[in-house]
């Protein structure tokens, strides 16, 4: 025959009948001898002389590599990159690691073995192949063993493959033209549903980007966001004062501090300042002075602070001769105790932090009344 | 096996032979016309009438899930100390009800069960559909679903990394493993299937879609040994998750220090409770999908014996835990694990303990005897049962120690709110909405599979016999 054709498939009844043709027909050396079956026969692969299926070895590979990077992965981010302490346990604790490993050995392993299987081995998607455009094929899905002679070369005779084929026992013999053109795809009605499925995904996404634009989104979650609490600085009916922030109950003091000066503040005039005068608690002090004193005594200790103007109050100027003139423990007296308006910070002030924030006042009281010889020290 | 009618009654001893797993006389092509065919006849109006009240259901929770997101999780009942309520309930329930199908393919193929291959395509959708409905209770759990992807392990701007020590990332990969395994099994078992769906439709529409999802399968032996090869891998690597998901799920309880959850049976008590659970509600779906799709022949009175047995076999495992958990209470001389123990059978949701005990225990025994396992009204009470029974186990499990752990200063009782049955309700809806749309579009019992176990399917040259 001149015509050049795919393959010739014969028709059996059963299983028996294929599996007695196949070493006939194989036998008849005409072309490659393929089995086409609506299940898997047993055997049919010793019959075939088909090649073990790699399949097995190349599951165990995928698996140990997925028990390795799951090992790696895990213990590279526990004891390398992030080693938080959980639970007592150490960083490189490595027995914690197993469920996640094994997980992910199975995940690994099956996606090789369903993938591997039908897009490595398989072959698979392939719409293109002759046999599903075949008259048996109908046949083959459904009850149906076809046997098919497959050209090998140019040389393949169809008509003696159908011989082979009848002689062996075939019921029906069909000769499967070659493809005229690429195998690959040939339906159109897969590249309209790609295009069809590409225009939908174009078309949701236009709506909902024109949905999120033009309407206004629901806040979800409102009564996570919306919570009965108090915000700092904000007024609160709850309370007799009005305030949402309340001051420490009477006799509070910082965590791990005692008020050292109780009495009065005559009394005080004798402490000293325990502390060095050293860049270190100058800065401490400088930093506790900010965050507490200044918004009423002022930057400069000139009792013009921010708040101030607000409260119509009048702070007291640091820098008046009396204040200039008070003993160290007197100032640190008031800071624990509070004196007029101003509150006690013993709650909110560590014994160190309030002798820095005297040596500080110091500070700020020696800048603004700076001596000559206060230059010379100043410029060596 | 062979069941010709060419041989004599009464050659054969009785109990020599299997009983037949079909009725009547099945061929390859009579099987295809009738499972195949029936995605292409018109649904009954009955089918119509199903839908819609899961389809009610389904919405019921839709809306609620959507209240939830509205408001936040307030809208539920949880609130300290019973921060895991419904959520993680209903979480384990569905969770639980997908072992079943993956036992049926995984575990019963390695064991060359043929009684499986022909319930063995409904019970893995089944898996599939469960997990979805599992799932949603994680994501809504959060608080903030839209965060969700933070459970994932993935370099991000704030330099975090997951806990790998926590079994709560455990739960992560072991469902989202359980998920794709199953899934991925149950495409390459609907593949060879949706390929003879193909070849037979007449509608150009279903040809499309047909083709697409067969991937051009055309049934060469070459191919056949490599897909023989990888259901036969991936039945052993199911298997190890059979075993596993319930017990990395079992792990979020049994490695955290409240008296109840503290326990070294967890996690076979969990993964055998999960088969039961699963059983049940096959049962319950393949007598409504036996009686309403006319598969008597295929899905035998044999089928659900068997399915009942296993039943039984678990009931009496669960019978065994529970009593486990009494006696580990009271050996353990531990005040706060015998205080949790008493409440569990009297204390204020002690109701829920004996709904539990009798619905696991007690009322699945009626399954030893041979008249209760071929009768529809026995099977349905008991899979019922053990469907109430397998929630409020773990409902006995997460509020009974929750409310009362070892502070009694927090004690407090928990009332779950409409929302939280709204969603339970819906989960029941989506469940049997994708059953139903299942069942109508592709088909039901793996025709390939039970095509090669039929008389004859086999060569009968092949020396060995380990096709029968």
């Amino acid at each position: 025959m001149s015509e050049t054709s795919y393959a010739v498939l014969g028709t059996f009844e059963t299983p028996d009948a294929l599996m007695q043709a196949i070493p006939k027909v194989r036998a008849s050396k005409l072309g490659t001898v393929e089995a086409y079956t609506p299940y898997a026969i047993h055997g049919i692969e010793e019959a075939l002389g088909l090649r073990r299926s790699p399949l097995g070895g190349m599951v165990l590979v995928m698996g140990v590599l997925g028990a390795l990077t799951a090992f790696g992965f895990q213990y590279w981010i526990s004891a390398i990159d992030y080693p938080i302490i959980t639970g007592g346990k150490a960083p490189d604790s490595w027995e914690a690691f197993i469920p996640i490993m094994f997980e992910v050995t199975v995940l690994f392993a099956t996606f090789t073995a369903g993938l591997g299987m039908l897009f490595l081995l398989n072959k698979l998607p392939f719409f293109g192949h002759p046999v599903l455009s075949s008259k048996s094929i109908k046949s083959i899905t459904r009850d149906r063993y076809v046997l098919a002679l497959e050209a090998e070369s140019e040389a393949f005779d169809s008509a003696a493959a159908a011989a082979a084929l009848q002689a062996a026992g075939a019921s029906q013999v069909e000769i499967l033209p070659a493809p005229d053109r690429s195998p690959f795809l040939t339906s159109d009605y897969i590249l309209r549903a790609a295009g069809g499925i590409f225009t939908a995904c174009l078309g949701a996404g236009l709506v909902m980007y024109f949905a999120i634009k033009l309407f206004p989104v629901v806040a979800p979650m409102k009564y996570m966001q919306d919570q009965p609490r108090l915000n700092a600085q904000k007024a609160s009916s709850f309370f007799k004062d009005g305030h949402g922030m309340q001051r420490p109950v009477a006799g509070t003091v910082a965590r791990g501090h005692l008020p050292t000066a109780t009495g009065t503040q005559e009394e005080a005039a004798t402490l000293a300042n325990p502390l060095p005068r050293t860049r270190e608690v100058f800065a401490a002090g400088r930093q506790a002075y900010k965050n507490r004193c200044e918004v009423c005594h002022g930057s400069v200790g000139d009792g013009v602070g921010s708040l101030t103007a607000a409260y119509g109050g009048k702070p007291a100027n640091l820098q008046a001769q009396q204040f200039r003139d008070y003993p160290d423990g007197k100032i640190y007296w008031a800071i624990v105790n509070g004196k007029n308006a101003m509150p006690s910070h013993a709650a909110d002030l560590s014994e160190s932090q309030r002798w820095a924030v005297v040596h500080y006042v110091r500070a700020l009281q020696r800048a603004q009344n700076a001596k000559d010889e206060d230059l010379k020290v100043a410029i060596p | 096996m062979r069941t010709d009618a060419a041989i004599p009654a009464g050659d054969i001893p009785a109990g020599l032979v299997e009983p037949s797993l079909y009725v009547g006389k099945v061929t390859p092509g009579s099987l295809d016309d009738q499972v195949l065919a029936f995605p292409e006849t018109k649904p009954p109006r009955k089918w119509y009438f199903a839908l819609a009240i899961t389809l009610t259901a389904a919405l019921i929770g839709v809306v609620s899930i959507g209240y939830t997101f509205y408001l936040g999780i307030g809208a539920w009942g949880n609130s300290s100390p019973v921060f895991w309520a419904f959520d993680i309930i209903n979480f384990v329930f569905w969770v639980g009800i997908g072992h079943a199908g993956t036992l049926i393919s995984a575990i019963l193929f390695l064991f060359r069960k043929r009684w499986r291959n022909a319930i063995a395509r409904f019970a893995e959708a089944m898996t599939i559909f469960a997990v979805i409905c599992a799932v949603i209770f994680p994501l809504i759990h959060v608080g903030r679903p839209w965060l969700a992807y933070w459970l994932f392990p993935y370099p991000n701007q704030r330099a975090l990394w997951t806990n790998f020590r926590s079994p709560l990332l455990w739960d992560v990969f072991a469902v989202n493993t359980y998920f794709s395994v199953s899934l991925m099994f149950w495409y390459l078992g609907l593949i060879p299937d949706i390929a003879s769906m193909r070849d037979r439709t007449t509608s150009k529409l279903r040809k499309v879609i047909y083709t697409v999802l067969a991937m051009g399968w055309r049934g060469a032996a070459s191919h056949w040994q490599h897909y023989e090869k990888a259901y036969l891998l991936l039945a052993g690597l199911a298997t190890g998750l059979v075993l596993s998901v319930h017990s990395v799920v079992s792990f979020d309880f049994a490695t955290s220090v409240v008296p109840g959850w503290h326990m070294t049976i967890f996690p076979p008590y969990f993964v055998a409770g999960a088969i039961f659970a699963g059983f049940a509600m096959v049962v319950m779906v393949l007598v409504v999908v036996r009686e309403t799709m006319e598969l008597k022949n295929l899905i035998t009175m044999r089928h659900l014996d068997v399915m009942n047995k296993v039943i039984l076999s678990m009931s009496c495992i669960m019978g065994y835990s529970y009593m486990m958990e009494g006696f580990t209470a009271w050996y353990s001389m531990n005040e706060f694990l015998h205080h949790g123990f008493m409440n569990i059978i009297t204390g204020t949701y002690g109701w829920a303990g004996w709904v539990t005990i009798s619905c696991n225990i007690l009322i699945p025994q009626i399954l030893w005897f041979k008249k209760a396992r071929a009768s529809y009204f026995w099977m349905i009470l008991v899979a019922t049962g053990v469907t109430i029974g397998m929630w409020f186990e773990r409902f006995v499990i997460i509020v009974i120690s929750l409310h009362q752990d070892y502070l009694p200063s927090a004690w407090r009782i928990y009332k779950p709110t409409m929302v939280d049955f709204g969603i339970l309700l819906g989960t029941f809806g989506i469940f049997f909405t994708l059953v139903l749309l299942f069942a109508r579009v592709l088909p039901v019992i793996a025709t390939t599979e039970v095509k090669a176990i039929l008389p004859d399917a086999q060569p009968s040259h092949h020396g060995d016999d380990h096709h029968v």
